[in-house]
C-alpha cells in the first residue's frame, strides 16, 4: 500500500505540541530575523558583497564534498559492521562511532600534528622513503578531517536501518540468483536510502556550522567570517548567521523530497539477521576498515597520547593531579539528559511527519532540523540574548534548564531523522491491529511503535549524546557559572597551550564516550545478541 | 516481539535513574550565589589563573564562582546582561575586550592605590582597569630552518621576498589584532594597512591562534610565526627538545609590543569591597611571582622579577601606548585585517 494514501489527518493534540516544540526551535532563527529587521545591516548588502559571497560558496562547497564522501564512507563502514562477518565486528561496531566525539578544536590540531609535515606519520614512514608528507589545510584538509569526524552521522542512522531490515527480501534475491553486490545494490541501499540521506543531511549541516577545523585548518568559510566580527560587527555577525540559516532550509527542505516515497519494507525484531560472509575479502575488508580508523581514530589519538606521555615525561603534567572526575560526571551526565529530552521532544513531530497529513509537519520539522546548521556560537549568543530580554526567561539564564534546551535546539535534528526513520518502518498493519483489538494510542506507542523503534531511536540518542558531550560555545556561555565539562577544560588547556593536559582530557572524553556509545547505543541496537 | 518489549520497558526505568542519579551528583558543583560570594568572568584559562583564585579563596574565605572562556564572548556577554548582571569581575587576556567593556560603560573605577601598583602604562588613563600580567608579540622560528641572523629587525620587514610563505599567523586572535591596533596608532593608518596586505600578498600562513601555530613550527610545518612569548615557554616546559625559539624584534619596534592581561570591577557589583580585595589579592607579590613563575608572563608590579630564562623587562623593547586607543580602534582593526584578506590566505 502507498504510504501517503494511508496517511490519516493528525489528531490535534500532535498537531499542537508539534507546532510548540518547532516554536523553541525557532527561537534563534526567530532572533535572528528580528534582529536583521531591526539592525543596520541588510541582507541584501551582506549577500552582494564578494567577500561574503566567496565565504559561503566556500561553504557550500566544502559541505557539499565532505556530505558526499561522508555518505559513502558511512554506508559502507554500517554495513560491514552491521552485516559482514568481518573479524572483531562487534569491536568495529563501538569503535567505528568514536571519531564523532572529537571536538573539532582539538581533533582537528591532533589529526594534523599527526598526519602534517614533521609529525608522528612522517616519522613512522621516514624508514620507507617517506620525506616529506603533503599539507594538511585548506580545502583538501578540511574536506578530509570533516569527513574522518562526521562519517558516523550516516553510520549510525544506516547500521541501526540494517539490523532492523528483514532477512528474508535478501535471501529471496540470493537464492534467485543475484550476486552479493548486486543484492547490496538492488535490495539494501533502496531500503536503507532515507537512513543515508537524513545521515547526509546531518553532515552538510555539521560542515556548514563548523567552526573549529575550518578555523585550524584555515580555509575560509563563512563561520570564520562570523567569528571575527561577533564582538564588534555583530549585526553583521547575526545576518551571516541568518544567510547559514537560509542555506540550511533550502538544503533541509530539499532533502525532505528526496526522502520522501522511498520504498520502506517494514522494520523488524528479529534474533536472525543475515550475516553476508565476505570470502576471500575477508581479511582485506578488514585490512581496510583498520586503514580507514588508523586515520580516523588512530592517528589523532596518537597525537594525544604523544603529548600526554611528553607532559609527564617532563614533569609538567601530573596524571594524580588532574581532577577530572567532576568535570566526567558533569559531561556524562549532561550528556544523557540531553539526549533523553532531545529523543522524547521531537517524537510528536517525528510521528506527526511520517505518519500522518497535517499541514503543520513540514515547517516543524525543517525548523527542528535547520537548528543544526547555526554555528554554536550563533545559538548560543541567541539564547543569551533571547533569555534576557526576555521577562518570564531570563530567570533561566545560566541554569541547567536552559543549556539543556540550548543543547536540543541544536543537536535535536539528530533524533528526529532517525526517530523519523524508524517510524517510517514501523509496519502500520501490527497498529492496525492493535488498534481494532481495542489498544489505545499510548498502549499501542509503549507496546508497538517504541519497541520496533528502539534501534532507531538510539542511534538517534547516541548521536545528539556524543554532540552533547563535545560541545563548547553553548556550554561556555550558558551553563551555570562553574559547571565544567570535558570540552571546556580541553579547551582552556588548548588556549593555555598545555597539549599535555589537553590531550589528556582529549583521551578521557573519549574513553567515557566509548563506553557510553557502547551501553546505550550499541548494546541496545544491536539484536543479535 | 514481547522480549524486545521487555527490554525496552527495563532499559528506560534504568536510563531515566541513572541520568537522576548523574543529575544528584552533579548539582551540588554549581552553587546558586550567597553572600561572601564574588562572580568572576575570566578570559585567562583556568591553568593561567584557577590556582590563585583558590589561594584568594583560601585567605579570605570568599568563595568565587567563575566562568572561563574567551575574552571576547565574555566581554560581549556582561555587555548583554547590562544592568541584571551578576558579575563582579572581568578578567581579560587582551586590552581589547575590556577596552570594549570600557567604551560601553560597563566598568566600574578602580581605587587609586590598586593603579598605582602597576606603571601607567599598563593601566587604563580613566582608571577602569587595570594591568596583571604581561606578554610580549615575538617571532617564534623553527632553529633546524631558520639562522637566526637572517631574521629581521623590524615586524614591518616580513613583508620581504626572502620570507614569501614562511610566516605564519594569526588574523582572528586578540593578541595580533591589538598589535595591528598599536600599529596604526604608532606608524599610522597607511603603514598597517600596507603591511597588512603586503603580508597577505606575501603568502602569510592564516592560523587559529597561537597554540596552533607554536606546534606547527615545532614540527617544521612552517618556518617562523608571530605569536606571544611565552605559548613557547610552555611548550618547552611538555617538551625541551622542540627545536624552536623566540625572536625578539629590535628595540623600540612595533613588533615587541608588551600586550598586558587585564582586571576590571564590572559596574553595578554590589561586592566592591569584596572585589577590590580580589583585585589587590591578583597585584600581590605571592600572585604576581605565580604570573612570573607558572606561566611565564611578565609581572607588571615592581619588585617581582620575571621568570630567569626570558630577557628582563626594562631591556626588552616595549611600546608605550595609550592602552585606551588599543580598546576602541579595535573595531577598525578588525576591518583593515578582513579587507587585507590575510585571513583568506
Amino acid at each position: 500500500m502507498d504510504a501517503a494514501a494511508r496517511r490519516r489527518p493528525a489528531p490535534f493534540g500532535i498537531s499542537l505540541t508539534s507546532a510548540a516544540v518547532a516554536l523553541v526551535f525557532a527561537a534563534p532563527l526567530l532572533y535572528l530575523v528580528s534582529r536583521v529587521a531591526v539592525g543596520d545591516v541588510r541582507l541584501r548588502t551582506v549577500v552582494a558583497d564578494p567577500v561574503t559571497r566567496d565565504a559561503l560558496w566556500n561553504t557550500i562547497v566544502l559541505a557539499t564534498l565532505v556530505a558526499v564522501s561522508a555518505a559513502v564512507v558511512g554506508t559502507a563502514l554500517a554495513w560491514v559492521v552491521a552485516r559482514s562477518d568481518v573479524p572483531f565486528r562487534r569491536f568495529f561496531a563501538v569503535l567505528v562511532p568514536l571519531p564523532l566525539v572529537f571536538p573539532s578544536f582539538v581533533g582537528a590540531l591532533a589529526l594534523r600534528a599527526s598526519i602534517s609535515p614533521g609529525g608522528l606519520l612522517e616519522s613512522v614512514l621516514g624508514p620507507f622513503g617517506v620525506e616529506r608528507l603533503p599539507q594538511v589545510d585548506g580545502l583538501l584538509g578540511s574536506w578530509l578531517v570533516l569527513t574522518l569526524f562526521t562519517y558516523p552521522y550516516v553510520q549510525l542512522p544506516v547500521a541501526a536501518r540494517l539490523r532492523s531490515l528483514s532477512p528474508s527480501v535478501e535471501e529471496s534475491a540470493r537464492i534467485l540468483g543475484r550476486r552479493p553486490l548486486a543484492v547490496f545494490f538492488q535490495v539494501v541501499l533502496p531500503q536503507t536510502r532515507t537512513a543515508i540521506a537524513a545521515g547526509t543531511l546531518l553532515v552538510f549541516l555539521y560542515a556548514v556550522s563548523d567552526f573549529g577545523a575550518v578555523d585550524l585548518l584555515g580555509y575560509p568559510a563563512l563561520t570564520r567570517v562570523i567569528y571575527a566580527n561577533r564582538l564588534l560587527r555583530r549585526d553583521l555577525a547575526l545576518a551571516l548567521g541568518l544567510v547559514l540559516a537560509i542555506v540550511a532550509l533550502a538544503v533541509t527542505v530539499a532533502e525532505r523530497r528526496v526522502g520522501r516515497n522511498a520504498a520502506t519494507l517494514p522494520s523488524v525484531r528479529t534474533k536472525w539477521s543475515r550475516t553476508v560472509p565476505l570470502g576471500r575479502w575477508r581479511w582485506p575488508v578488514f585490512g581496510l576498515v583498520v586503514f580507514f580508523l588508523l586515520n580516523a581514530l588512530v592517528a589523532p589519538v596518537a597525537s594525544l597520547v604523544h603529548w600526554t606521555r611528553r607532559g609527564m615525561a617532563s614533569g609538567s603534567l601530573d596524571v594524580a593531579d588532574a581532577d577530572l572526575w567532576t568535570p566526567v560526571l558533569n559531561t556524562a551526565g549532561i550528556g544523557m539528559v540531553t539526549a533523553l529530552v532531545a529523543v522524547v521532544v521531537v517524537l510528536p513531530v517525528a510521528f506527526l511527519g511520517a505518519r500522518y497529513r497535517s499541514p503543520v509537519a513540514g515547517p516543524a520539522l525543517t525548523l527542528v532540523v535547520a537548528g543544526f546548521a547555526l554555528p554554536g556560537i550563533v545559538i548560543a549568543l541567541s539564547m543569551v540574548f533571547l533569555s534576557l530580554n526576555t521577562p518570564f526567561l531570563s530567570g533561566l539564564y545560566q541554569t541547567f534548564p536552559l543549556l539543556v534546551i540550548a543543547y536540543v535546539v541544536h543537536f535535536g535534528a539528530q533524533s528526529v531523522r532517525a526517530a523519523g526513520v524508524a517510524i517510517g518502518a514501523v509496519p502500520s498493519r501490527l497498529d492496525d491491529a492493535a488498534r481494532m483489538l481495542g489498544a489505545d494510542r499510548l498502549r499501542r506507542l509503549v507496546r508497538i511503535d517504541l519497541p520496533l523503534m528502539a534501534p532507531g531511536l538510539a542511534a538517534g540518542a547516541g548521536l545528539v549524546l556524543l554532540s552533547t558531550m563535545k560541545e563548547l560555545p553553548a556550554t561556555l556561555l550558558l551553563a551555570p557559572t562553574g559547571f565544567e565539562t570535558l570540552a571546556t577544560r580541553i579547551w582552556g588547556a588548548t588556549e593555555a597551550n598545555s597539549l599535555a593536559e589537553a590531550g589528556l582530557t582529549a583521551i578521557v572524553l573519549l574513553l567515557v564516550s566509548g563506553v557510553l556509545t557502547w551501553l546505550l547505543v550499541v548494546r541496545r541496537a544491536d539484536v543479535l545478541d | 516481539m514481547p522480549r524486545s518489549a521487555r527490554r525496552f520497558s527495563t532499559s528506560v526505568p534504568t536510563l531515566v535513574t541513572s541520568v537522576l542519579v548523574l543529575l544528584a551528583l552533579i548539582a551540588p558543583a554549581c552553587s546558586t550565589g550567597g553572600d561572601d560570594r564574588l562572580t568572576v568572568y575570566s578570559g585567562r584559562t583556568k591553568g593561567l589563573i584557577g590556582p590563585l583564585l583558590d589561594e584568594f579563596n583560601e585567605e579570605t574565605g570568599i568563595k568565587i564562582d567563575v566562568r572561563y572562556g574567551d575574552s571576547a564572548d565574555l566581554a560581549l556577554q556582561i555587555d548583554a546582561e547590562g544592568d541584571k548582571t551578576d558579575v563582579d569581575i572581568f578578567i581579560s587576556q587582551s586590552p581589547g575586550a575590556v577596552g570594549f567593556l570600557d567604551a560601553e560603560g560597563r566598568l566600574a573605577e578602580l581605587s587609586q592605590s590598586e593603579l598605582d601598583q602597576v606603571a601607567a602604562d599598563f593601566r587604563a588613563g580613566d582608571g577602569q582597569w587595570v594591568g596583571l600580567s604581561g606578554r610580549v608579540r615575538v617571532l617564534v622560528y623553527n632553529t633546524d630552518l631558520v639562522d637566526p641572523a637572517d631574521l629581521p629587525d623590524s615586524v614591518l620587514d616580513l613583508t620581504a621576498p626572502e620570507f614569501k610563505g614562511r610566516v605564519a599567523v594569526a588574523p582572528n586572535n586578540g593578541s595580533f589584532q591589538d598589535f595591528v591596533t598599536a600599529m596604526r596608532i604608532e606608524v599610522g593608518e597607511d603603514v598597517a594597512e600596507d603591511w597588512l596586505s603586503g603580508m597577505a600578498a606575501n603568502g602569510a600562513r592564516p592560523y587559529a591562534n597561537n597554540t596552533a601555530i607554536v606546534e606547527a613550527v615545532g614540527r617544521g610545518e612552517v618556518p617562523m610565526g608571530l605569536v606571544n612569548h611565552y605559548y613557547l615557554a610552555k611548550a618547552k616546559a611538555e617538551d625541551p627538545d622542540i627545536p624552536a625559539a623566540n625572536h625578539y624584534f629590535a628595540e623600540g619596534d612595533m613588533g615587541s609590543l608588551l600586550i598586558v592581561t587585564a582586571a576590571a570591577i564590572v559596574k553595578g557589583s554590589d561586592k566592591s569591597e569584596e572585589a577590590g580585595r580580589l583585585i589587590d589579592f591578583l597585584l600581590s607579590k605571592a600572585a604576581q611571582e605565580f604570573f612570573a613563575q607558572q606561566t611565564y608572563e611578565y609581572p607588571l608590579v615592581q619588585g617581582v622579577e620575571p621568570d630567569g630564562s626570558l630577557p628582563a623587562l626594562a631591556s626588552l623593547p616595549t611600546t608605550t601606548i595609550d592602552l585606551d586607543e588599543l580598546g576602541a580602534g579595535l573595531a577598525r582593526t578588525a576591518e583593515l585585517i578582513q579587507d587585507s584578506g590575510l585571513d583568506r590566505n
